[in-house]
């Protein structure tokens, strides 16, 4: 515990920092277009946590979380469609999420690095596939609408759906945060170091990387049906590449296997554009050099680029006992 | 009889395009063990080259081809040293250089936006595309120079590998890189060379495969995944067991859509992959990189 404090970063502190000024920001903001992007941050933050778990922490790449985020969009959307109310059907989807990840997770995590990842894209570009052809059931490209939130009769306003979105976001910060801080967090280190030596440890291998791989998809199945909701539709390109672009974007950005990096990227990722767009035609290039110069110039992203920061200004005066810190990569 | 010689046809063309794709995948990912996400960028670039000197310029055929191979030779010195050494030198794991080839994929598609737009545009051909028979069959002389050119790429690929020293320097680099350094095989060299080879190929590929699919700046993505799904279904560790993992997607493909339905063409052939993974964790001809772990 010494070391974390020593850090300034325990495990609540500053998730409440970051409530405070969630809560905060619909004041300042002036049309509901910003109020838009500011969801879309709480959502890419909860999808992003959940890919920053499992490949930042736990070294298992998947290249198909973006399935996920449609598959919990999409089941959300055909249980309003039948009737479900918001209560029932938000939980619904998520066990749909977790029960697809369980089946398929079990095989899938048989395979490493490379040809996880290509599996998994399979799997993103499967869902992906279906969901713009089974016209029927998914409506096709065109996608379906989502009726507007309602619980217990009272309409849900968009500035009301924002809160509840930021209160997601910062819980599950929390539970990254406790995840971590734990005896869970070591034993996912031990997972990206080396599988074998960890189970030599005795750590159950399988067992944790299903555990982390569902808790990664139910996130981002939650972050799927929040977008579901502020978009009010659901159409096949939640499941596409783009979608998988931004989530390797933000955590690369933010800084993978840290804490805030799925935060911090998802913020300049969701607002960087809307600076780009003035560029016009050249935004797909610069999208692209900011992407590589993050990778080239500040590989822990700009959680790494902070927290470096923080040490050189702050050492000096916390020079006196000196807990060696060690800055995770 | 007829038909099914039509299917199996169109199949092996667009194998024998995927095959190559995936062929250049592997020779890199034999070099360094990083998957290199622009390579489909590569095809774009020779198919959009190739009008950019053939039409725009309308330089005759053979110095418009050497222009495209150069543009597409400049590139791939881009790519390793823009993103491949840069990142390397600053101890990035390979996963880590791969999401910097996506950088690279997106950067030449921005650049590719720039130069020629986002419409679809007419590519000349290099061979005449007029109807053909041969035996039984129909077809055109381009599908034919797809066929042919894979055929003779794999030869040439086969060749290198196996009957030349050089060929024996890149496999060692592949098995170990860093004993292959130790005795004296300069492995940077070796890795410059899958840059420049496996560029070499997509280019070529573009020159033909764009008259059959047009030329889009944005065609670069399915080209790559096509290219890595041949790789990872025959096994990434041998460009041949790539090779004929991207035939062997093109054939099903080509069946499932002239005997089923088109639509769920896609799916289905991904779908396969997964299952097949789940039985043959490192493709299906993967043995080699099985023995690695």
């Amino acid at each position: 515990m010494n070391r974390i404090h020593a850090l300034g970063t325990g495990i609540w502190q500053i998730p409440l920092l970051i409530l405070l000024a969630g809560l905060v920001v619909p004041h300042l903001l002036s049309s509901g277009f910003h109020l838009r992007l500011a969801s879309i941050v709480c959502i890419y933050t909860i999808l992003c946590v959940g890919f920053n778990l499992l490949y930042g922490y736990a070294g298992q790449i998947s290249m198909g979380q973006q399935g996920f985020f449609a598959l919990g969009a999409y089941a959300y959307a055909l249980l309003t469609q039948a009737g479900w109310p918001f209560y029932a059907a938000l939980p619904a989807s998520l066990l749909v999420c977790a029960g697809v990840t369980l089946v398929i997770g079990v095989p899938l995590l048989r395979l490493r690095s490379h040809y996880l990842a290509m599996a998994s894209l399979c799997f993103g570009l499967i869902f992906a596939g279906v969901a713009s052809r089974w016209i029927d059931v998914t409506g096709g490209t065109a996608g379906m609408m989502v009726p507007s939130l309602k619980v217990a009769g009272h309409l849900v306003s968009r500035t009301e759906l924002y809160y509840g979105l930021v209160v997601i976001a910062v819980a599950v910060l929390l539970l990254q945060n406790f995840i971590v801080g734990t005896h869970l967090g070591r034993v996912l280190y031990s997972l990206r170091g080396d599988e074998t030596a960890a189970e030599s440890l005795g750590v159950n291998v399988t067992a944790y990387k299903l555990r982390v791989f569902v808790l990664s998809s139910v996130l981002a199945g939650l972050a799927g049906v929040g977008f579901a909701l502020v978009s009010r539709q659901v159409n096949p390109s939640f499941g596409e590449f783009p979608i998988l672009v931004t989530i390797l974007t933000v955590s690369v950005v933010g800084g993978l296997g840290t804490r805030y990096g799925a935060l911090l990227g998802a913020i300049v990722v969701v607002l960087a554009p809307q600076g780009l767009t003035a560029f016009g035609d050249l935004e797909t290039l610069l999208y692209g050099v900011c992407l590589l110069l993050f990778l080239l110039f500040m590989p822990h992203g700009l959680s790494g680029f902070l927290r470096a920061l923080c040490l050189r200004l702050f050492r000096p005066a916390a020079a006196k006992p000196a807990p060696r810190l060690k800055v995770s990569p | 009889m007829e038909q099914i010689g039509v299917i199996l046809l169109a199949g092996l063309t667009n194998g024998s395009v995927y095959g190559l794709v995936g062929l250049s995948i592997s020779l890199i990912y034999g070099t360094n063990r990083v998957i290199n996400f622009a390579q489909g960028e590569f095809v774009m670039l020779g198919v959009m080259s190739a009008i950019l000197f053939m039409v725009t310029c309308a330089l005759p055929l053979l110095p418009a081809i050497a222009a495209v191979l150069g543009v597409v030779l400049v590139a791939a010195l881009a790519l390793e040293f823009g993103v491949y050494q840069p990142l390397l030198r600053r101890g990035a794991p390979p996963l880590t250089i791969m999401i910097g080839t996506l950088a690279a994929a997106i950067i030449a598609t921005g650049a590719a936006l720039l130069v020629w737009g986002p419409l679809q545009l007419y590519v000349p051909n290099v061979l005449p595309l007029e109807a053909m028979r041969v035996g039984p069959l129909i077809t055109n002389p381009q599908q034919i120079a797809i066929i042919v050119v894979f055929a003779a790429l794999l030869a040439l690929t086969w060749f290198l590998l196996y009957r030349t020293r050089f060929g024996l320097c890149i496999r060692a680099t592949g098995v170990n890189a860093r004993v292959a350094l130790l005795m004296g095989i300069r492995s940077r060299r070796i890795v410059r060379f899958g840059f420049l080879f496996s560029a070499l190929i997509s280019g070529i590929v573009g020159l033909l495969v764009g008259p059959l699919l047009g030329g889009q700046v944005g065609m670069g993505v399915t080209l790559t995944v096509k290219g890595f799904m041949a790789a990872i279904l025959g096994g990434l560790g041998s460009p041949f067991a790539a090779a004929a993992g991207g035939v062997l997607i093109a054939l099903v493909e080509a069946l499932v859509a002239g005997y089923g339905s088109s639509l769920y063409a896609e799916p289905i052939i991904f779908a396969l992959i997964l299952m097949i993974l789940f039985f043959r964790p490192y493709g299906l001809l993967g043995d080699f990189e099985a023995g690695r772990h």
